[in-house]
C-alpha cells in the first residue's frame, strides 16, 4: 500500500505550489510549438536547477514524442511524474495548459480583429524572429547528453537527413533509435567487458 | 450533450495523432462535420494558435469548444485533447520511471537520444528557413532580432521569457513604429 502513496504523492504542498507556478510560467511563455518548453526547461531545470541532467530532459522528449496527444503535455507528465508522482505530473499538465487556453478564451471573442491588427501583426513578427535562438538554446544544451559513443554522431546526422527529407513520423525516428540504441549499446557493452578482462 | 460530443471529438484527435501540424486534417475534419466551425474559422485559428502561447492542437480545442458551447465547451475539448496525457502517458511514465536503469533501457537510451537530437536539429533548420526567409529573400530585421536573441541567450543567459518579451517589443518598435517589411 505505502508503495501506491510513493507513486502518487512525493512531495510537500509547498513544492508542488512551486510546480504549478513554474508550469503556469511555461505555459505563458510556450510560442513556437512544444520546443520551446522544452528550451524553458533546459534553462530552468538542466542548467539553473540541475534538477534533471540534459541526458533525462533527451528522454522525456523521446519518450513524449513517441506517445499520441499533444507533446508538451506528455513532457509536463513525464517531468511532474519524474519529481513528484502522479499528482507532480497532473500539477504539471493543468499548470502549463490554463495559461494558453485562458487567453484563446478571450481572443475568440474578437479573434478576427486580432488577427488583422497591424501592432499584434508587429509583434507577433518580433517574437517569431526568437523562435529559432530560443531552440538553439535547447539544442546546445542538449548537445552533450546526446552522444554517449561514437557511432551516435551517425544516428544523429541519419536521423535530421530523415527529418527534413522525408514526411515519416518522429515515431519512426525514435524507432530507429531503439533498434541502433540496441546494437551500438550491446556491441560498446561487449568491447567494455572485453577490455575490463584483459585489463 | 454538446459538452460530451466536444470532449469525445477531441479525445479521439489527441489518441489519433502525435501534436503539431498532423493535427489539423483531423480537428478540421471533426469540428467542420459537427458544424461547430466554417472552413474559414480553421484557416482562422491555425494562423491565430501560431500567433498565441500554446500548442496548436490545445488552442483549436479551446477555440472550437468556444464556438460550439462557450467556456465549458473549450473546457471540454481541452480535457479530450489531454486525455491521452493524463491516461496513457501517466501509464508511460510510471514504466519508463520502474524501467529506465535496466541494461536493455539503457542501451535503447543510447540511440535514442541522438534520434531526438537530430530531430531538434531538424525543427531548428526547417524554422530558420520559415522565419528567416520570407518570399525567397533573407529578412533581414528578423535576422538582426534572432542574432541578438542567440547572444543574449547563450553568452549572457538572458531567460526564455525574459528574451520573448524583449523580442516582442523590438517587433514593436522595427515593424510596428519603424514599419520596416
Amino acid at each position: 500500500m505505502s508503495f501506491c502513496f510513493e507513486v502518487v504523492i512525493t512531495l510537500t504542498t509547498k513544492e508542488y505550489a512551486k510546480l504549478l507556478g513554474e508550469f503556469v510560467r511555461f505555459g505563458c511563455f510556450t510560442f513556437g510549438g512544444g520546443w520551446s518548453i522544452i528550451a524553458q526547461m533546459q534553462q530552468l531545470y538542466v542548467e539553473k536547477g540541475q534538477v534533471i541532467t540534459s541526458q533525462e530532459l533527451l528522454d522525456l522528449t523521446s519518450v513524449a514524442k513517441s506517445l499520441p496527444g499533444v507533446m508538451i503535455a506528455n513532457v509536463a507528465m513525464l517531468y511532474g511524474y519524474r519529481v513528484g508522482g502522479l499528482l507532480g505530473g497532473l500539477v504539471c499538465v493543468f499548470g502549463m495548459c490554463t495559461p494558453p487556453m485562458v487567453v484563446l478564451i478571450v481572443i475568440s471573442f474578437f479573434y478576427q480583429a486580432f488577427r488583422t491588427n497591424y501592432w499584434v501583426m508587429a509583434a507577433m513578427e518580433g517574437m517569431q524572429a526568437a523562435v529559432v535562438p530560443i531552440i538553439l538554446g535547447a539544442a546546445v544544451g542538449l548537445a552533450k547528453g546526446s552522444v554517449q559513443y561514437p557511432p551516435c554522431y551517425a544516428i544523429i546526422a541519419v536521423c535530421l537527413a530523415l527529418y527534413l527529407f522525408t514526411s515519416l513520423n518522429p515515431i519512426v525516428l525514435v524507432l530507429i533509435g531503439v533498434v541502433s540504441g540496441l546494437i551500438v549499446g550491446a556491441a560498446y557493452a561487449g568491447k567494455e567487458a572485453r577490455s575490463h578482462g584483459a585489463a | 450533450m454538446v459538452l460530451l460530443k466536444l470532449y469525445w471529438s477531441f479525445l479521439l484527435i489527441g489518441f489519433g495523432s502525435f501534436g503539431g501540424l498532423s493535427m489539423i486534417p483531423q480537428i478540421s475534419n471533426e469540428v467542420i462535420s459537427h458544424g461547430w466551425m466554417t472552413v474559414d474559422q480553421v484557416t482562422d485559428i491555425v494562423a491565430i494558435a501560431e500567433m498565441t502561447p500554446g500548442p496548436l492542437g490545445l488552442n483549436c480545442a479551446t477555440f472550437a469548444g468556444m464556438q460550439a458551447a462557450g467556456v465549458p465547451g473549450a473546457i471540454a475539448a481541452n480535457l479530450g485533447t489531454l486525455t491521452p496525457s493524463l491516461t496513457l502517458c501517466a501509464v508511460a511514465a510510471l514504466f519508463f520511471q520502474h524501467f529506465k536503469d535496466s541494461t536493455i533501457m539503457r542501451r535503447i537510451l543510447v540511440g535514442v537520444r541522438p534520434a531526438c537530437f537530430g530531430m531538434v536539429l531538424g525543427v531548428l533548420i526547417s524554422l530558420s528557413m520559415s522565419n528567416y526567409f520570407l518570399a525567397g529573400s533573407l529578412h533581414i530585421p528578423s535576422v538582426v532580432i534572432g542574432i541578438v536573441d542567440a547572444v543574449l541567450l547563450l553568452k549572457y543567459k538572458v531567460s526564455i521569457p525574459k528574451l520573448l518579451i524583449l523580442s516582442c517589443l523590438s517587433g514593436l518598435i522595427l515593424f510596428g513604429v519603424l514599419g520596416l517589411a
